[in-house]
Order: C-alpha cells, then sequence, then structure tokens
C-alpha cells in the first residue's frame, strides 16, 4: 500500500492532469459541444514550454513556482508524509505563496485575485481542518495508512460534514457558483493574470493537484471500503461539475456568508456530535 | 528537444480577441465560431482574454483612435511566437469607415499582420479557415525572434526595449485631457 501512495504521490500532476481532462470533456458533453481531446491539459503544458517568459519581476515568477512546490508537498504529505493535518496547513501555505505574489505586482486584477484568494481560504480551509478532525475523530489515526486500515467507513458516521466538504469543494477548486478568485469573464484569472510561459505553466499545474488533493480528501471518507471511497469521489467531482455548468458567480459575500453560516455549523455540529457520543 | 514541443503549438493555439471599434458583427462571429455549433474547443482553443498567455490576436474593427494604444499595448504584451489575425473588412482595410476622421484604416497600419480576414461580418467558416492559416504562420515562428509593433511618427528609442516602448507610445496617444485639442 505504501508503495502504491508513494506512486500516486509522484504522479499526482500527471495524474491531476488526466482529471482535468476528463473535467474539459465532461463539462463541454454537458453543453452539448464535442469537447478537447483528454489529453488537453497536457498539449498546453508542452505549448507553454516553448513561449517566452515575460518576467514581472523575480519574486512574482519565484511565487508562482512556489505555489507548484508547496501544493505538491501538501499531496506528499497527504499520502506519504507525516500526516493529513499538516497536508491541509501546507495547502494553506501554497495557497499564501500565491496570494503573495498575486500582492507583489501593480495590475489590480491581480490584487483583486488575491484579495478574494485570502476570502477562499478563509472561508474553505476551516472546513477542511475539521473534515480531518472527524476522520481522526472516527478512525483514531492522523495519517493515510492508518484510516485506509481502521475498517470503519467514517462517511456513515458523519453525513453532515461530508455533505459540508463536498459543497467546499467549489470554493477550494474555484468553479462556479465560488469561481470569485479567477473569474475569468470579470478579473481574467485573478492572481494568475501577470504570469505567463513557463512560470504559468507552475500556476496551471499547481492547480492540476489540488483535484488530487481534495480527491483523496474525499477519498479517505470511504475508510477501509475502498470501493465506496471510489464511487464517493466519482460521484462528488460529477455533483461539482454539474453545480459548476448550472450555476452563475455569486460575490464574496455570498461565499462567506455560506460558508461560515451554512456549512462551518454543519460540520462543527457533526463533529461535536462525534466526540460527545464517543 | 524544441522540435518536440512545437508539435504542440497546433493542438493548443490560445486565442486574444480585440475590439478596436467595431460594430460588433465580426465580434459575435468569433464568439459563434467558440459557441456550440462550431466548438472551436475541439482544437484546443480557447479565448484566454488574456494577451501575457495568448497566442493569436484576433483583431475587429478599424483602429480608432482611442483603441490604437491599446491595440498596440495588448499587442506588446502578447509573448513570442504570436501571430495577428485581421477579422473583416473593417480591420483589414478599415471597410465602411475608410478615410474617416476618427480612425486608421486598418490595422496593418500599427502592428504587423499575418493573415486578412475578409467579410462584413466576417463568416465563422472563414474566420476558422483564418485561424488555421494562421496557426500554420505560428508554427514557422521562432520565439528568440522579438516582434514589435511598426514604429509610428514621434516615437523613437530602442526597438527592442519592450518597456520604454511602452512608456512612449501612451505618453503619445493616452495622455489626452478634457480641453486638449484632438489630433
Amino acid at each position: 500500500m505504501k508503495a502504491i501512495l508513494l506512486l500516486v504521490a509522484l504522479l499526482s500532476p500527471i495524474l491531476g492532469g488526466i482529471v482535468y481532462g476528463i473535467e474539459r470533456k465532461l463539462k463541454a458533453r454537458m453543453q452539448n459541444r464535442m469537447g478537447p481531446p483528454l489529453l488537453q491539459p497536457f498539449y498546453d503544458f508542452f505549448k507553454l514550454a516553448d513561449k517566452r517568459a515575460l518576467q514581472i519581476h523575480s519574486f512574482h515568477s519565484l511565487m508562482g513556482i512556489a505555489f507548484f512546490v508547496a501544493a505538491w508537498f501538501a499531496v506528499f504529505a497527504l499520502l506519504v508524509g507525516p500526516n493529513i493535518l499538516v497536508a491541509v496547513f501546507l495547502h494553506v501555505l501554497a495557497l499564501l505563496f500565491f496570494t503573495a505574489g498575486g500582492f507583489s505586482v501593480k495590475s489590480p486584477y491581480s490584487v483583486m485575485g488575491a484579495l478574494r484568494e485570502l476570502a477562499h481560504i478563509l472561508a474553505a480551509e476551516p472546513i477542511l481542518v475539521f473534515a480531518v478532525i472527524a476522520l481522526y475523530l472516527t478512525t483514531g489515526s492522523w495519517d493515510i495508512e492508518g484510516i485506509l486500515s481502521s475498517g470503519k467507513v467514517p462517511l456513515f458516521e458523519m453525513p453532515l460534514l461530508f455533505a459540508a466538504l463536498v459543497l467546499t469543494i467549489p470554493i477550494v477548486l474555484k468553479r462556479s457558483p465560488f469561481d470569485i478568485s479567477e473569474a475569468h469573464q470579470e478579473i481574467i484569472g485573478g492572481a494568475e493574470i501577470e504570469y505567463s510561459g513557463i512560470f504559468y505553466e507552475a500556476v496551471y499545474t499547481a492547480k492540476w493537484l489540488e483535484y488530487i488533493f481534495i480527491g483523496t480528501l474525499i477519498f479517505l471518507f470511504g475508510g477501509s471500503n475502498y470501493l465506496i471511497g471510489f464511487l464517493l469521489v466519482a460521484l462528488t467531482f460529477l455533483l461539482v461539475w454539474l453545480i459548476d455548468n448550472s450555476t452563475t458567480r455569486l460575490t464574496v459575500h455570498h461565499m462567506m456568508k455560506f460558508a461560515w453560516g451554512v456549512l462551518l455549523p454543519l460540520a462543527a455540529f457533526n463533529v461535536f456530535w462525534i466526540a460527545i457520543w464517543r | 528537444m524544441f522540435g518536440f514541443l512545437k508539435r504542440f503549438r497546433k493542438k493548443s493555439p490560445w486565442i486574444l480577441h480585440y475590439n478596436t471599434g467595431s460594430c460588433n458583427g465580426c465580434d459575435i462571429e468569433i464568439l459563434a465560431c467558440l459557441g456550440p455549433k462550431y466548438d472551436l474547443e475541439r482544437f484546443g482553443i480557447v479565448n484566454k482574454g488574456n494577451p501575457k498567455q495568448a497566442d493569436i490576436l484576433l483583431v475587429t474593427g478599424p483602429v480608432t483612435k482611442r483603441a490604437r494604444a491599446r491595440l498596440l499595448r495588448l499587442y506588446m504584451q502578447m509573448p513570442e511566437p504570436k501571430v495577428v489575425v485581421a477579422v473583416g473588412a473593417c480591420a483589414c482595410t478599415g471597410g465602411v469607415f475608410r478615410y474617416m476622421y476618427n480612425v486608421e484604416n486598418g490595422v496593418d497600419r500599427y502592428i504587423p499582420v499575418d493573415v486578412y480576414v475578409p467579410g462584413c461580418a466576417a463568416r465563422p467558416e472563414n474566420i476558422i479557415e483564418g485561424v488555421k492559416k494562421a496557426i500554420e504562420i505560428w508554427e514557422r515562428k521562432k520565439k528568440e525572434r522579438i516582434e514589435l509593433p511598426k514604429l509610428v511618427e514621434g516615437v523613437e528609442g530602442e526597438p527592442l526595449d519592450r518597456r520604454t516602448l511602452i512608456r512612449q507610445l501612451e505618453e503619445k496617444f493616452c495622455k489626452r485631457l478634457p480641453g486638449e485639442e484632438e489630433e
């Protein structure tokens, strides 16, 4: 099992790219279009490698690369490394690098995107922390191998928290209705706007890693029953893409109200309930 | 190595679409190309809206005097290799607006154009064919060769220095305060 997890962690950019390819294809089919080929993200990747990179300044470019590296570290911490709580904190760190890069340039769209990215962190990360705490409370383990071999299915003990986590995914992956920080028709990608060439490639690839990160968190809710885990991942992503295709963008205030007013109480109630009931 | 990477260019051209005062006829047709009926995304073509990440510049409209500084700026912000497609009669020659007091009679007075797509408005089939031709030209271009707009009167300086050129062009075209006389 350890070998498989290490392999997934090492290949996570490639796996994430395939998931992104599936997403683009499926979303196009939902809109009655043919859609790009499955390997389109990799074609984009190779093309971007052959473009001239216009740097704003070196710190900005460094933050783009640091975003990718930290995101990969987060996936490693989740799948191989110390424990899943560290993975969530590394995920926050990766997003903070990205925001630092966004704040470091003069472009108003970049600064606006970085500000909104901070709102995304505030909205989504507490729920991820609650999810990790609840996984510990039900399975008694902080690391992925312990959870996968605990003999329990965490989904059955925390349905409310799982529902909250599923509705958090659009916030983490920046999908509609919460694609606020990279609103493409409005602020043209937000904090990623000033990256070009090989530095944009790093930011582009770091986003593929988030699929693996969030997909693994969802998979852990299947516990030691892997079939339930895979079903959960597939159905959750399908639901997220359906919601993405059928809703319009909300504002930051809507997102914060929804996350802190609905999702967080749901998650907290479930966690306290489990803690008292045990 | 770079021969290997060049093979992927035709599979993922990203478009930047800029309207320099067109009547929106050609813009609607460009959007129709990207919509479900013609679906250019099946070839990996997406409308990026961001010059720093775009490869093909689709320009519509006869360049109005207000739009030219932005056009030049967008062209300079695009990283090489890049191609320009002038879509519609206005972008090619000025169209019905030719020799009017407020237009510049087409895009190629300011930036080098690779493909001209005629028509008023240009048909989606024509636009797709033009983009295809543009990709063929784009595949032959090298990223080492810096491409800058045609220098206009009153703007001098190092032709290779992007930032100085942008500043000079903005000084020439953008600083027009209320009460200042028009050219």
